[in-house]
């Protein structure tokens, strides 16, 4: 794969907030913006006025139940007479905005960048899976009225059958992140259960039960960035974004093969390339891959090459993913444990690696020393791969 | 292919349309709307630069600080802004009477709020608001 870029400036990550993540937040989504920006803001030492440009992130504008959401969120972002670009890429869109935030400042036309996501699907009634109801092909599809977690469950059912990986296996993750999440302040899901606990709960659609998936929620997180010359003037220890990848695949689903995540792969090796990274598994300290589903974590470190296909849930069973393994993997508890208001939940995985990589991740900190981190999400049609790559 | 609207209990994994949604108003909007509740236009001003906004707001858009400070508006200096009038309905058919819809304003303050107006409704002119309830209702002097 050639991508063809040009950068003009390094880029750091200089300043981070979140909110709370959880069901049915009293605030509205424009609060929820602000709050995660305000703490973003101090905690880079930069007020609204040195920002040069606004970049918001959000998922379908059906979970907050107010259309055109890039304006009405600019409002909280602190938009208001900058330049704001909104960026949309379904669940991929917590990293883009982080991307889009970066090539804002790469390109040399930005120097201060305040990037937002926000997400709150509590309002929607029955039920925020219901907003998905328009997302399919309106011929070939939508006649068997599919929802999402069907789709998933086929996916996690393919990924199984392929190589031969039992439910024990993948429910792992679901224990892993729910642990991790209990040393994350901002987490709405944080608990110790066993791999039994997620096999005896709820079926949904076979094989995906209740505790294979992460919860509803309501959430906001920030990031500042900042070009190099800019960032050394503010702190010490910049988190420097050294790759960026991002892609799409097909979006005919059906068409893809099921049990590997492509598209995560080509968006990885971009970041890789554009980082010098030739051996991830050796190179990679510290990663926040997407997990809105247990299996999607095994999936994504498939496709990030932090494993060989098939081979996740052996090094799973290893330790080698957990927070004092060599690898440890969405230390931060992920969408399993802190919660999945979509946009803002990748865009959490970005700050959860600042903030390991700048040593203040408290206690979530991961044992190792770390100076190479990578955060990952994906969405759309589960054809959109976003993939950052930060060192120290 | 739909699913049986007359199930009472819709389970989340079901196949479903959004029906409807809930909003929340906010700390900011809930001390506006508690404030109509006592015929009182509730305000929020900022500690940095004391701009007053209507309706009140959680935070300043300009110096991005939280706003704590809740200020009761004089409600009897609120005026016309602009207006327009509706002679249809969202369905077409043709109203009785035409309908006037006014945006009025508080001097010194930021913000506005946009409510169904009577009497010699014109730019410019002071308004008393009339029903509390939302939207507001106001009449024209
Ligand atoms: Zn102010």
């Amino acid at each position: 794969m050639k991508v063809n870029m040009y950068l003009n400036k390094r880029v750091a990550i200089v300043g981070a907030g979140l909110t709370l993540f959880r069901r049915r937040l009293l605030e509205t989504p424009q609060e929820i913006a602000w709050e995660a920006s305000r703490k973003a803001l101090d905690e880079a030492g930069l007020e609204l006025k040195d920002i040069d440009c606004i970049v918001i992130g959000s998922a379908p504008d059906a979970f907050d139940g107010v259309h055109l959401k890039g304006e009405y969120l600019s409002h909280g972002s602190g938009g208001i007479g900058k330049p704001v670009s909104r960026v949309y890429v379904g669940g991929a869109t917590g990293v883009m905005t982080a991307i889009a935030g970066w090539y804002h400042v790469a390109s040399g036309m930005c120097q201060k960048v305040l990037a937002v996501a926000e997400e709150k699907m509590s309002p929607a009634r029955p039920h925020p899976q219901s907003v998905f109801k328009y997302i399919w092909d309106p011929i070939l599809e939508k006649p068997l009225n599919p929802n999402l977690i069907w789709i998933f469950a086929m996916e996690m059912h393919r990924y199984m059958a392929k190589y031969g990986i039992k439910k024990e296996e993948i429910a792992l993750v679901s224990v892993k992140n729910k642990r991790n999440a209990m040393n994350n302040p901002y987490a709405q899901l944080g608990s110790n259960i066993t791999v039994d606990d997620v096999l005896n709960s709820e079926v949904l659609v076979w094989p995906v039960q209740l505790l294979d998936v992460s919860p509803v929620s309501d959430g906001g997180a920030a990031i500042v960035l900042a070009s190099e010359d800019v960032a050394r003037r503010y702190t010490d220890t910049p988190v420097w974004v050294e790759g960026v990848g991002w892609t799409l695949d097909n979006t005919e689903w059906p068409a893809r093969d099921l049990s590997y995540a492509r598209y995560v792969e080509f968006a990885a090796r971009m970041a890789y390339k554009m980082a010098g990274i030739e051996r991830p598994n050796k190179e990679i300290d510290v990663v926040e891959p997407y997990d809105p589903f247990d299996y999607k974590e095994l999936h994504h470190l498939e496709a990030l090459q932090l494993a060989k296909r098939g081979e996740a849930p052996t090094l799973l069973k290893e330790g080698i993913f957990d927070i004092d393994g060599d690898i440890p993997s969405s230390p931060s508890g992920g969408l399993l444990g802190v919660g999945n208001p979509i946009a803002a939940a990748g865009l959490m995985k970005v700050a959860s690696i600042y903030w390991q990589l700048k040593g203040t991740a408290g206690k979530m900190q991961v044992k190792k020393p770390v100076h190479t981190g990578v955060a990952q999400s994906w969405g759309d049609l589960m054809q959109a791969g976003t993939v950052i790559v930060l060192r120290n | 292919m739909s699913w049986d609207k007359s199930v009472k209990e819709i389970k989340w994994n079901d196949v479903m349309e959004t029906e409807r949604y809930e909003y929340t108003v906010g700390p900011a909007g809930e001390e506006f709307f508690n404030g109509l509740k006592q015929g009182k236009i509730v305000g929020s001003k900022c500690s940095k630069c004391g701009k007053v906004y209507v309706p009140a707001r959680f935070y300043c858009e300009d110096c991005f600080v939280k706003i704590d400070n809740y200020v009761e508006v004089d409600k009897g200096s609120a005026y016309v802004d602009s207006y327009t009038v509706i002679y249809k309905d969202d369905e077409g058919h043709v109203l009785e009477k035409p309908v006037y819809i006014a945006l009025i304003r508080f001097p010194n303050t930021v913000g506005g709020l946009l409510c169904y107006a009577e009497g010699n409704v014109r730019i410019g002119a002071k308004v008393r608001i009339t029903n509390f309830d939302w939207p507001l209702r106001v009449m024209v002097e």
